[in-house]
């Protein structure tokens, strides 16, 4: 071992070099992202005030003051975690029940539930808004924003949750039964404690994807129930204008999940196997 | 066993929701795409009204058939599909395996590299096709007027002033041209879903078996036979899923193609249905369905590349 950490003593230099690289490239866009967020609209597309310029947090003013930033973001704190804990709630019974007494058909219906994610939604747009208008009475609600985002990440979440519950030997799940504790209990004082780490990070993927949802919240919203995807809609000029203003919403929208991210990210690099690893 | 209703009851409620979720809609498109259903037409006020006596038969299908765009946007769907799918899986491999060793930082740079995945989809298509592609105002546009102004200022220069003075001019490019609109979306959408490939490969990395690394280097197997005969088997059933997952994502990617071109650049299938979906539903649900076979012709060949795993 020793003439092997010898070689590659300047192969582990190079290698930290290249990482780090990487990992700068990687993360430019957002650097820049927020950079430009601290400058006028006229100095962002200036040359001369690419790197160098006068900070002004005028652009975060005039969001808070003007765009209502924070009903957006409220709309989108309370859409995504109620989405998040339906879909849990939904979902972790359906994937117990697939894992632990899977039937001939468990594959078929584990497929089939992905594939209505495929469905494209502008086919349906008109049909859906029309339904939720004029018949349900619940469109730009968060009700109905909720119940979409949970039916749109219900496909993946039960997959996640599934590939992790077939990892638990069957047997703990069989004591259970023999010292008598009922199915509610079994989910809530076993499945619950030992899969943890694995519903915590599908608890943290589904609340990313709600977060994120921009087709179906945009289009099922107007001002009650709109969230954060609705705020960038409104402030996307048309092509090179606002640079600065563009930013500020941009930034102040990814900004609390890209920092939720960042505290998560042990779990989700532990969390995140899709059953890949065995 | 007596408890077969259980588990099948604990199933029902997201059995049932997805069911509507997918009923609802899909029965609608199908009766849509039978009938004529515009949302504006002063001549024939008849057809604004969804009804079956605007019976269509096929009508619909044969409209979008003929429409110039279609086969266009098939193309463009699976060439977008298929490069994202490429690009994410080769980076994320290599990635996974440069960071996977520590390293001075290792931490940070995982923070770092994770970031992209999450960003919101519109926000990812307007932060690189405003502030970093655009030709004039971008990062691009200024770097090639930056070079530009550079060697027009070698050119005077003694001895090597020659060699410079050959040089080309640049030009910036457009990405929200036809040509181009395809690559600018698969640039963004490839930044954005590479940390995720990356996370997965990592976390199987990490449960490689260190003994039989070992025992190669002992055998004398480079680095490059240890990558191709151990590692990169071992990642096989991780690109399985990463693949099948991205496929679910991005057959329906919307934002990305509506911000980068606005219509004037490379259709996808969805966004040609939303484009129909303006005026013409008949049209738009014909597409709809198109649109279901093709993601169904996709799923079958995703399901026999990881469908024996996924129940191992």
């Amino acid at each position: 071992m020793a003439i092997v950490a010898q070689s590659s003593k300047y192969g582990q230099i190079g290698r930290t070099t290249l990482a780090w690289i990487v990992g700068l490239l990687f993360f430019f866009p957002i650097f820049w992202l927020v950079l430009t967020s601290f400058k006028t609209d006229a100095d962002a597309v200036k040359p001369e005030f690419l790197l160098f310029f006068t900070p002004t947090l005028e652009n975060y003013v005039n969001m808070t003051e003007n765009y209502d930033y924070w009903r957006f973001a409220r709309n989108s704190v309370i859409t995504s975690v109620f989405a998040t804990v339906f879909t849990l709630a939904v979902g972790i019974p359906c994937a117990y029940a697939m894992a632990f007494n899977p039937a001939r058909r468990t594959k078929d219906v584990l497929m089939w539930m992905l594939s209505t994610k495929m469905l494209p939604a502008a086919g349906v747009l008109y049909p859906m808004t029309f339904l939720t208008k004029n018949i349900l009475g619940i469109f730009d609600t968060h009700f109905l924003v909720i119940i979409v985002l949970s039916l749109i990440n219900m496909p993946i979440v039960i997959w996640m949750l599934f590939t992790y519950f077939k990892e638990i030997p069957r047997e703990i799940i069989e004591a259970g039964k023999m010292d008598g504790v009922n199915t509610w209990g079994e989910i809530r004082e076993i499945l619950i404690p030992l899969a943890w780490g694995g519903i915590a990070s599908t608890a943290l993927l589904c609340f990313i994807f709600c977060w994120n949802e921009a087709y179906w919240t945009v289009r099922l919203t107007t001002t009650d129930a709109a969230t954060l995807s609705k705020l960038i809609e409104g402030n996307r000029a048309p092509e090179g204008l606002f640079f600065g203003r563009l930013s500020a919403v941009s930034a102040a929208a990814v900004g609390p999940i890209v920092v939720l991210g960042w505290f998560c990210q042990k779990q989700l690099v532990q969390g995140l196997t899709f059953g890949a690893v065995k | 066993m007596a408890n077969r209703t259980l588990p099948r009851l604990l199933q029902t409620p997201a059995v049932i929701l997805l069911l509507l979720w997918m009923i609802v809609p899909l029965s609608m498109t199908l009766y849509f795409s039978f009938i004529r259903y515009v949302l504006n037409n002063l001549r024939r006020p008849e057809w604004t009204k969804p009804s079956i006596d605007n019976w269509r038969g096929f009508g619909n299908y044969e409209f979008v058939l003929n429409n110039k765009d279609f086969i266009l946007a098939i193309q463009n769907s699976l060439v977008i599909v298929g490069s994202i799918l490429f690009l994410t899986v080769i980076l994320g491999v290599l990635i996974a395996v440069l960071i996977n060793k520590t390293f001075p930082g290792q931490g940070i740079v995982r923070v770092l590299l994770i970031s992209p995945f999450f960003v919101m989809p519109a926000v990812n298509a307007v932060l690189w096709i405003n502030m970093i592609l655009d030709p004039v105002l971008g990062l691009q546009g200024i770097a090639v007027d930056g070079i530009n102004t550079w060697i027009s200022g070698l050119k005077d220069a003694p001895l090597v002033g020659w060699f410079f003075s050959l040089w080309p001019t640049l030009e910036p490019i457009s990405f929200r041209a036809t040509q181009t609109s395809a690559i600018a979306v698969i640039i963004m959408v490839t930044w954005q879903w590479t940390p995720f490939a990356v996370l997965i490969f990592m976390t199987s990395l990490q449960s490689e078996d260190q003994q039989q690394k070992e025992a190669a280097i002992l055998d004398g197997a480079n680095t490059w036979n240890q990558f191709r005969f151990l590692t990169l088997p071992h990642l096989g059933r991780p690109i399985a899923i990463v693949v099948m997952i991205q496929a679910i994502f991005h057959l329906s990617l919307y934002a990305e193609i509506e911000i980068v071109s606005r219509g004037n650049g490379n259709k996808n299938l969805p966004y040609l249905i939303g484009e129909f979906a303006n005026n013409n539903i008949g049209a738009a649900s014909a597409t709809g369905i198109f649109a279901v076979i093709l993601a169904n012709i996709v799923a079958i060949f995703l399901l026999r590349m990881i469908g024996k795993t996924l129940m191992e």
